[in-house]
């Protein structure tokens, strides 16, 4: 008798720990459900995190060109679909804390990889302030003003970063981000390409070359970007 | 197809081609080449920059910032109108937008020598208007389908009447 309550004992305590496991799963797949269902919402206090993967470009829309001014009054068709560059939309705004940030680090060069292009993309008057702009917006980068693009590319806020791959005509990655340099990283992640951060390198030996973008694959496979202090070893 | 118009300018665009057009109120920030971006006294009319390139901001009137990032296949087109009481006279005698040969190239018609590029620069009146042509191709291996490209756009400029 005292043997069959201990077994039975020891089966409730097991089911008692099964059925727990299954509630807690059951719970995170619900939470899942719900943050891809977009039920999370960006906190108020701070911009959504980066959205950008490393995704195949068949899992993100078709770009848009885009179609504007600029802020010496230039008309502007600029394309971005069907073409041999790539290119790095930036939409920002006067208004908002975090693209300060932004406006302050486009002042020194952005690194780009060869044959992609930058251009900051702000809303029109009257959703934006033009003399506030002319203010923020440093020598030589293109700032186009196009509620349009702000429209065709859904824009839910700034500031936002949208990277289009010229030859296929499509977005191939998007998001946001706290920094230029920030979004630059996470850039290289999701394209597999180092040159977000360090820029377009100087011509090498095809073989040099090849054997420096498969080593930078695998790092930037294992999350370690350039000037990650892990590069480095151990300071002695 | 894309289309561009301001100032009674309007061009059809082709793809992969881009353009920018604006009438300059007074020299534009650069970062050198000074006599190149025009001067606070200069007359305020169009400049109608295509191109089959992303075209960079901060360009000088006749393509300087442009012209040094273009490639073999590359063309880029500046058109210019200057003062209306020019239009008519010896300089812009011909008549009607010029459809450049591949033999009215050559690289002492570029403003700027870049080896390889070919330039093109014809001046005429269109409507009442006195304007300049400026045509600059990426390389003379390719002339043949570059002058191609740019006369396809030429074909789809239309000037509005002064």
């Amino acid at each position: 008798m005292h043997v069959l309550v201990l077994v039975e004992t020891v089966l409730l305590a097991v089911l008692t720990v099964l059925v727990a496991g299954l509630l807690r799963a059951y719970g995170t797949v619900l939470r899942r459900l719900h943050q891809l269902d977009g039920g999370v919402q960006a906190s108020a206090s701070g911009p959504l995190t980066f959205q950008v993967e490393p995704a195949p470009s068949a899992n993100f829309g078709p770009a848009h060109d885009v179609a504007g001014t600029s802020l010496a009054g230039e008309v502007v068709s600029a394309r971005v679909v069907d073409v041999d560059h790539d290119t790095v939309l930036l939409f920002l705004s006067s208004g908002c804390t975090t693209c300060l940030t932004f406006w302050t680090e486009l002042a020194k060069p952005v690194p780009l990889p060869p044959r992609t292009r930058l251009l900051v993309v702000t809303q029109e008057a009257p959703a934006e302030r033009p003399d506030e702009l002319a203010g923020l917006a440093p020598p030589g980068i293109d700032v186009l003003l196009s509620s349009q693009a702000w429209l065709d590319y859904e824009v839910p806020g700034s500031p936002h970063v949208v990277f289009v791959e010229g030859a296929s005509g499509r977005v191939r990655g998007e998001g946001t981000g706290q920094s230029l340099k920030q979004v630059a990283q996470l850039l290289a992640q999701a394209t597999g390409d180092p040159a977000f951060v360090t820029g377009a390198r100087a011509a090498k030996p095809s073989r040099d070359a090849a054997q420096e973008a498969a080593v930078d694959r695998e790092l930037l496979a294992a999350g370690i970007l350039p000037g990650d202090p892990r590069l480095y070893g151990e300071p002695s | 197809m894309t289309a561009v118009a301001a100032y009674g300018l309007r061009v059809e665009l082709p793809r992969a081609w881009e353009a920018r057009l604006y009438r300059r109120a007074g020299p534009l920030r650069h970062d050198g080449h000074a006599e190149a971006y025009g001067h606070p006294d200069a007359s305020v009319n169009p400049v109608l920059h295509l191109a089959n390139f992303a075209l960079p901001p901060g360009r000088g009137d006749f393509g300087t910032g442009a012209v040094e990032r273009m490639g073999p296949a590359h063309v880029f087109i500046s058109l210019l109108e200057y003062d209306r009481d020019e239009a008519g006279r010896p300089l812009f005698a011909a008549a009607g937008v010029p459809r450049p040969q591949v033999t009215d190239f050559a690289p002492s018609a570029l403003q700027r020598r870049i080896p390889g590029q070919l330039g093109c620069q014809r001046f005429f009146t269109e409507g009442g208007r006195a304007l300049c042509l400026y045509v600059v191709l990426g390389s003379r291996r390719h002339a043949g389908e570059l002058v191609a490209e740019a006369d396809t756009v030429l074909a789809g400029l239309e000037v509005s009447a002064a």
